[in-house]
C-alpha cells in the first residue's frame, strides 16, 4: 500500500496549554474590553435604530428615503470595510481617530442599520386602534412614542434584541482585533505574536467567548422574563 | 484632497487594476458559495443526527447540539484563526483557499442547522406519524415527506444567510486569501488613497450583496405563495396552524 499521502501530514505538534492559561489575566482584560465595546455598540445602535425606525414609520417621504438609504447601505457592506474607511480613509483627509473610536463608530453605525429594521418590525406590530386611542386622548407624537409604542414594542422585539446583542458580542466586536483594538481576540493576537502558541491561545479564547456569551444570554433571558415577561431562549 | 483623488483616479480605474478587483470579487463569491453550499449539506447531516431517536443515540444528539451551540458563540475571526493554525500544525502546504472554505463551512453549518431544524419542525407532526404508520424508514420520511414540505420554509432564510455571509468573508482576508478586502488593503499599501480604495470596495461589496438580497426577498415572497405551500396548508386541519 502506498502511504505517500502521509507526507502531507506531520504529527509532531506538541500542545502547551500551560502557556495559554498563564496569560488568562490578560485575556480576561480583553474580555472586559469586548463587553464594553459590545454594550456601547448596542446602546448606540439602539438609539440610532430607534431614530431610524421612527423616521421610517412617521417621517415624511424625504426622511423615510434617508433612513432607507442608510439601512440599505450599511447592511450591504462589511463592517470591516466601514471601519477601514473610518480609520484610513478619514485619516487621509486629516481626521485621525484611534482604532477603538473607529471600531466603536463603525460598529455602532452598522448595528444601527440592523436595529432600525428590528425596531421597525416592532413599530409595525403596534395596532392601528392603539394609535387611534392614543390620538383620541390628545397625545402628541412624542407622547405616543413614549407611552404607547415603546412599552408595546419592548415586549415584541425583546427576543430579537437579545439575540442581536449576542451577535454583536460574537461577530461584531472581534472585528476590532484586525485594526488593533485590544479586545479579546486582539489580546490573543498580541500574545500569540510573542510566544507563537496561536493554536492554544485561540482555543482558550474560543472557550472564553462561549462562557461570555452564555452568561450574556442567561442574564438577558432573566431580565426579559423579569421586565417584559418574555420567554427568551437561552440556548 | 480632491486633487489627489482626481490625480489617482485614472490610475486606480485603469483596466488592469479593475481586472484585479473583479478577480477578487470572484474569489469572494466563490468562497461564499462553496463554503455555504457545503455548510448547507453538512447542516442537513447535523439535523439528521440531532433527530436520531432512541436512548442509545443520546451522545450523538448531544454532540449535534453541542456543535451548533458552540460554534454559534465563537466569532468567525476566531474560527478562521483556529482552522488556520490547526491545519498548519498538522498539514504541510495547505492551500489558503481550502482553509478559508473550511472555516466558512464550519461556521455556516452551525447557523444553517438551526434554520433547517426550524423548517423540519414546521412540518405537521401527523405527517411524520403517517409516514411511520406506512413503515417509511427515517431516510424515506426525510426525503419524501419532510424535505418536500419544508424547503419553502428553509430556502429563503438559508439564502439570506449566504448573502449576508458575502460581507463576513471580508474577515478571511486576515488569512491571506486574495479576496476583495485583501486586495483593497494591498492597493492601499501600494499608495492609493484609502478614501478611494475603501470607498470603491464598499461599493463593490454593495454591488454583490444588494441585488442578491433583493433576489432572496423575491424568492421568499414567491415561495410563500407557491403551489407546494398552498397544498401544504390545505393538507393541514384548519384549527391547527
Amino acid at each position: 500500500m502506498n502511504f505517500s499521502f502521509l507526507h502531507f501530514f506531520h504529527f509532531n505538534y506538541t500542545f502547551q496549554w500551560g502557556v495559554a492559561f498563564a496569560h488568562l489575566p490578560e485575556l480576561l482584560q480583553g474580555a472586559v474590553v469586548t463587553l464594553e465595546l459590545g454594550l456601547l455598540t448596542f446602546w448606540g445602535g439602539a438609539l440610532i435604530g430607534l431614530l431610524g425606525a421612527s423616521l421610517k414609520t412617521f417621517g415624511g417621504p424625504f426622511l423615510r428615503r434617508v433612513a432607507d438609504v442608510y439601512v440599505v447601505f450599511f447592511t450591504n457592506t462589511p463592517a470591516l470595510i466601514q471601519i477601514y474607511f473610518l480609520l484610513y480613509g478619514l485619516g487621509d483627509i486629516g481626521i485621525l481617530w484611534d482604532p477603538f473610536t473607529c471600531t466603536l463608530i463603525g460598529l455602532t453605525l452598522n448595528a444601527g442599520a440592523y436595529l432600525t429594521e428590528i425596531m421597525r418590525a416592532g413599530f409595525i406590530s403596534v395596532h392601528r386602534t392603539e394609535m387611534e386611542a392614543a390620538e383620541t386622548l390628545g397625545m402628541s407624537v412624542w407622547q405616543r412614542i413614549r407611552f404607547v409604542i415603546v412599552p408595546h414594542i419592548a415586549k415584541v422585539i425583546y427576543p430579537a434584541l437579545a439575540n442581536f446583542f449576542i451577535v454583536i458580542l460574537v461577530m461584531g466586536t472581534s472585528v476590532g482585533a484586525i485594526v488593533g483594538v485590544d479586545e479579546l481576540t486582539g489580546q490573543a493576537i498580541n500574545i500569540s505574536t510573542e510566544n507563537y502558541r496561536w493554536l492554544e491561545m485561540f482555543v482558550v479564547v474560543a472557550g472564553i467567548y462561549v462562557v461570555l456569551t452564555l452568561i450574556a444570554s442567561l442574564s438577558l433571558a432573566l431580565v426579559g422574563r423579569w421586565a417584559f415577561r418574555v420567554k427568551a431562549k437561552v440556548l | 484632497m480632491l486633487e489627489r483623488l482626481a490625480m489617482e483616479a485614472p490610475r486606480f480605474f485603469a483596466p488592469h487594476n479593475l481586472a484585479l478587483l473583479l478577480e477578487a470579487m470572484g474569489m469572494t463569491l466563490a468562497l461564499t458559495v462553496v463554503g455555504c453550499v457545503l455548510g448547507f449539506l453538512l447542516a442537513f447531516g447535523i439535523v439528521f443526527l440531532r433527530q436520531t431517536p432512541g436512548r442509545l443515540a443520546l451522545p450523538i444528539r448531544f454532540m449535534a447540539i453541542f456543535y451548533v451551540e458552540i460554534f454559534r458563540r465563537i466569532p468567525f475571526l476566531v474560527v478562521t484563526y483556529l482552522v488556520l493554525f490547526f491545519i498548519q500544525a498538522f498539514v504541510n502546504n495547505a492551500s489558503l483557499f481550502a482553509i478559508a472554505v473550511i472555516a466558512i463551512c464550519i461556521y455556516s453549518t452551525a447557523y444553517t442547522a438551526d434554520i433547517i431544524r426550524g423548517g423540519f419542525e414546521s412540518v405537521a407532526r401527523q405527517q411524520t406519524e403517517a409516514a411511520a404508520a406506512m413503515n417509511f424508514s427515517r431516510w424515506q420520511t426525510l426525503v419524501s415527506v419532510i424535505i418536500p414540505q419544508s424547503w419553502p420554509v428553509i430556502l429563503p432564510p438559508a439564502v439570506a444567510f449566504a448573502v449576508g455571509f458575502i460581507k463576513d468573508t471580508a474577515l478571511v482576508s486576515q488569512v491571506g486569501v486574495f479576496e476583495l478586502t485583501f486586495r483593497a488593503k494591498e492597493m492601499n499599501n501600494e499608495g492609493f488613497s484609502a478614501l478611494l480604495v475603501f470607498g470603491t470596495t464598499a461599493l463593490l461589496y454593495f454591488a454583490m450583496s444588494y441585488p442578491l438580497s433583493r433576489w432572496g426577498r423575491w424568492l421568499e415572497q414567491r415561495l410563500a405563495s407557491s403551489p407546494s405551500k398552498r397544498s401544504q396548508q390545505r393538507l393541514r386541519p384548519a384549527h391547527r396552524s
